[in-house]
């Protein structure tokens, strides 16, 4: 019996007066204590089948043809797409049960967990006077510590991965029959996302429940699920065992999906990028053939006449592919971390023991409350060409060491040095000593793109300011060489950001830090809201802009396989301290602190083999840390 | 520079509203009628003529064709006045709003920028200006420098600055935590050029929709000094002045009240179906709101 079955699933849309295929013909199956993978990039529509499953499609999108049987414990079959709507919200939270993206947004602020919880309950018809000892009960399983406490607490009080436990036990208390976990970690820290992970796993076990894992991170997806569908603009493109989808995988998205991704351990190749992106909505209309043609490093002409028919390769293994262009591999060259001449030239950022430390609060006699040290005692140097990478989780105060080097923030002890000048204090001198060397590139470039600006004024605006005194001719031309620099197509220059996509503005908002030649780039984050191709893509674009221009870049992030890719020193900040500094080669190999231990640990590995999530020491100290 | 899609959009929402279309073009008429008043009216709104005195308008029995509306007291046709008084309403709308719009707006992003003590003192203000009763506080200012027209136009500045100041400045709070301010203030911009070229045009939307909510409000007290013989001099035909003036007869001769009260209606309607209108059409969380229920 199989808990779930998709069979021909398309969900069409009305656009601009034409109808859009948006999903295509799906077929899936999970059995009762199966893991399904769905794994994309944004998209490519796997939030979509959640939205189907709980009836919450966006107006304009319909369900336009297949099925989606699902069989309850008691064997009774019903399809979800043709069922009765009252029917069907008697399923939604007790059979089916959904665990969400956002944590923190998905509870109610304004009331406690018990509240929430026993309301949950209340709907599963649990009798009032046994809600408590079941809810203590669920929260002892995600292996909350005093979950009598926890039930009094409201959601802002908790962390987020806390906050996710207390969803998983909600998802749970009904011992539903199937569990949909929509990117259930993507908001949380690395080594939470370890724990939420050992946790769902181990419920769904226990219960033999079957779980949809929609995600856009195959690694992830490799260690947590039983089998992976990868899907790619509304389409299933490949089909199978976990192992094999992650270890080998034959369609040529899927291969690129894992050559986009920077490994975390081994040699270091560069990583293998598709051009362009995936076809938005409005493209799909003119599709006719296969939707990742257009993309496709291996298609010949057969491939964009009809979309090709989802092939078995081996029991269990799906491909919608032409048989012709199986084993192909794209070359990947090795890369170089570091050139060699600048290793020993003189550093073009010093950052002495700098510390920032917020005041508290006054309270209204005007005592001042507990403050919070940010950062304390950070150090760090940067030469010119050189990648220096900043490892840490939120709260970590790498986003605060950024902006005390950018000047943003003055720091509360310490010393900035600028090739050697003292940059600490705020004056006329030291900002433009700083303008002339660094810049930043934001993290997010939704925020950090101002939208009533177009391309060709966003990425000059350092021209604009009081006392460069430019023409439009010269900002025109200058605009058109930063495009052409970040790999810009040049008819993007009088767009607006909303016209871009993702991995442009992202571009873009690296084209404006560029404008004033600096030789230091300070990076927050900035891949961390990218695809995984995108990610390869600006990744790579940093390194040729090593080559080419010999910058330097402090990168933060919390990721490590990007870190390791890029960098060749590397920190790691841990509630506003370092706790270790060095080599990136010397410190994956041999960790010395125990938190980097942990957080190299909570990184799932390449390796399949190799257990994950981790258990021991490593895990001791993350879990007293989550 | 070619206007934004951004722009474009914002205009095709607004000319499609019909809210703002309705508005406008209410808005419209009057001021071509204000405009136009010495060649439109039928005689000088001065102009009295004793053995006409309170006709009643042209359609009802007794009225005369040469007073369409009627006429006052004094035997002043109504008509005319009405038109005339409709230049001392939009006048009083566009200056006192425009004015009170400068200083509010200027002052609540001062205030979001810089925060810390400027912001505070600006609050406080706010906070102290707004605990008077604004048409007291008019009453007072008036009492204070002497009947005018323009003396209208400055108290309701003074007093009314603050609407916008407090809203504006919540609005350019949010602006200010987009990672764009920090960019501006990274590529060397000075705050002068922040404040115009980044927080202002994110404000905007927000400061159009008020100036017109406000030109609504600008009207009702403009039409409550001159009722009270604070604004206008007594011979300057003002609605507020025609109400006042028709109150002593307003059981013989009902049209010399209702109908400027009315054309005030009409005015306050107009400029608060236009505000509400283009805060629908403008405000970009609404606009989010509905695009994704769509």
């Amino acid at each position: 019996m199989r808990t779930l079955v998709a069979k021909g699933l398309s969900v069409s849309a009305r656009l601009a007066g034409q109808t859009v295929t948006v999903l295509r013909d799906l077929d899936f199956a999970i059995e009762p204590g199966k893991i399904l993978g769905l794994v994309g990039e944004s998209g490519a529509g796997k939030s979509m089948i959640g939205r189907v499953l709980a009836r919450s499609l966006p107006s304009g999108f319909a369900v336009s043809g297949g099925s989606l049987a699902f069989s309850a414990a008691d064997g009774k079959v019903s399809d979800l797409v043709a069922m009765d709507g009252a029917d069907l919200a008697q399923l939604l939270g007790d059979r089916i049960a959904f665990i969400p993206q956002e944590p923190l947004t998905a509870l109610n602020p304004l009331l406690t967990v018990r509240a929430q919880f026993g309301e949950h309950l209340a709907r599963l018809g649990v009798p009032a006077n046994d809600r408590d000892a079941r809810m203590i009960e669920a929260l002892t399983q995600v292996r909350l510590s005093g979950p009598q406490a926890v039930l009094e607490r409201y959601p802002f009080q908790l962390s987020g991965g806390m906050c996710q436990r207390v969803l998983i036990a909600m998802a749970f208390a009904s011992n539903p029959a199937l569990v949909v976990a929509d990117e259930p970690t993507t908001a949380l820290d690395v080594s939470t996302q370890a724990t939420i992970v050992q946790i769902m796993r181990g419920l769904q076990r226990d219960h033999a429940t079957a779980m949809l894992f929609i995600t856009h991170d195959l690694r992830l997806a490799a260690r947590v699920c039983d089998e992976i569908a990868v899907l790619y603009a509304g389409e299933v493109v490949e089909r199978g065992p976990a192992r094999i989808i992650s270890q080998d995988p034959q369609h040529p998205y899927t291969r690129a999906l894992q050559a986009a991704n920077p490994p975390l351990r081994g040699p270091l190749t560069r990583l293998v990028t598709l051009p362009d992106q995936m076809p938005g909505l409005s493209a799909l209309a003119n599709l006719k053939g296969c939707r990742f043609a257009p993309r496709c490093p291996t298609r010949d002409a057969s491939c964009e006449v009809a979309p090709p028919e989802l092939r078995l390769l081996a029991p269990g293994h799906w491909v919608r592919c032409a048989p012709t262009c199986a084993g192909f591999r794209p070359p990947a060259p090795p890369i170089t971390r570091m050139s060699a001449q600048a290793s020993g030239s003189e550093p073009v950022l010093v950052v002495d023991k700098v510390a920032k430390h917020y005041p508290g609060k006054r309270d209204w006699m005007g005592r001042r409350g507990r403050g919070v040290d940010a950062v304390q005692a950070a150090s760090l140097s940067v030469r010119p060409g050189e990648f220096v990478g900043v490892v840490g989780e939120s709260g970590s105060g790498k986003s605060t060491l950024a902006k005390l080097i950018m000047g943003l923030e003055a720091p509360t002890a310490g010393r900035i040095l600028i090739d050697g000048h003292d940059v600490t204090a705020a004056s006329t001198a030291t900002r433009s000593i700083r303008l002339g060397a660094l810049q930043m590139v934001f993290q997010d470039p939704q925020s950090a793109l101002n939208p009533r600006r177009p391309v060709e004024r966003l990425v000059t605006q350092t021209m604009e300011a009081a006392r460069s005194g430019a023409s439009d001719a010269e900002r025109l031309a200058r605009a058109t060489a930063l495009l052409a620099e970040t790999g810009l197509p040049p008819e993007l220059i009088n767009r607006y950001p909303a016209q871009l996509s993702g991995g442009q503005k992202q571009r873009v908002n690296i084209a404006r830090a560029l404008c004033v030649t600096p030789r230091l780039l300070v990076a927050d984050e900035i891949v961390s809201g990218l695809d995984v191709s995108v990610q390869a893509q600006i990744l790579n674009l940093l390194l040729d802009l090593r080559t080419e221009r010999g910058i330097g870049l402090v990168f933060i992030s919390h990721d490590l396989a990007v870190v390791r890719y890029l960098c060749t020193r590397m920190l790691v900040m841990h509630q506003g301290l370092v706790v270790e500094e060095g080599e990136t080669d010397a410190i994956f190999a041999r960790p010395q602190h125990p938190y980097t231990r942990a957080l190299l640990a909570a990184a799932p590995p390449d390796d399949l083999d190799s257990p994950w999530p981790p258990s021991g020491p490593a895990q001791a100290t993350l879990g007293a840390m989550a | 520079m070619r206007p934004s899609p951004r722009a474009k959009a914002a205009w095709r929402r607004c000319l499609t509203n019909p809210r703002v279309v309705t508005g406008g073009v209410i808005i419209g008429l009057m001021a071509v009628v204000a405009v136009l008043a010495p060649w439109l009216a039928p005689h000088d709104p001065q102009e009295q003529d004793l053995l006409a005195t309170l006709l009643p308008p042209m359609w009802l029995a007794g009225g005369e064709a040469r007073f369409p509306f009627g006429t006052d007291t004094l035997g002043r046709c109504i008509a005319s006045r009405l038109m005339y008084g409709a230049r001392i309403a939009l006048y009083v709308a566009v200056v006192a709003a425009t004015g009170a719009m400068i200083l509010g707006t200027l002052l609540a992003i001062v205030a979001a920028y810089f925060g810390g003590w400027v912001d505070w003192l600006i609050s406080r203000a706010i906070e102290v200006w707004m605990a008077f009763p604004p048409v007291v506080l008019a009453l007072i200012l008036l009492v204070g420098m002497g009947a005018d027209v323009n003396k209208v136009i400055l108290a309701i500045i003074v007093i009314d600055w603050t609407r916008f100041c407090r809203v504006i400045r919540s609005e350019a709070l949010v602006v200010m935590v987009r990672d764009y301010i920090a960019a501006a203030k990274l590529a060397g911009f000075s705050h002068r050029q922040i404040m115009l070229k980044e927080i202002l045009p994110a404000v905007l939307p927000l400061v159009i929709t008020m100036m017109s909510i406000e030109m609504g409000i600008a009207v009702i007290v403009e039409a409550i000094m001159s009722f009270v013989g604070l604004s206008v001099e007594p011979d300057v035909p003002a609605w507020g002045v025609m109400i006042a003036d028709a109150r002593q007869t307003m059981h013989q001769a009902p049209w010399g009240v209702v109908l400027p009260v009315g054309a005030i209606f009409l005015a306050v309607l107009a400029f608060n179906l236009l505000g509400d209108g283009l805060r629908r059409a403008l405000d970009t969380r609404l606009v989010l709101g509905r695009a994704e229920a769509a």
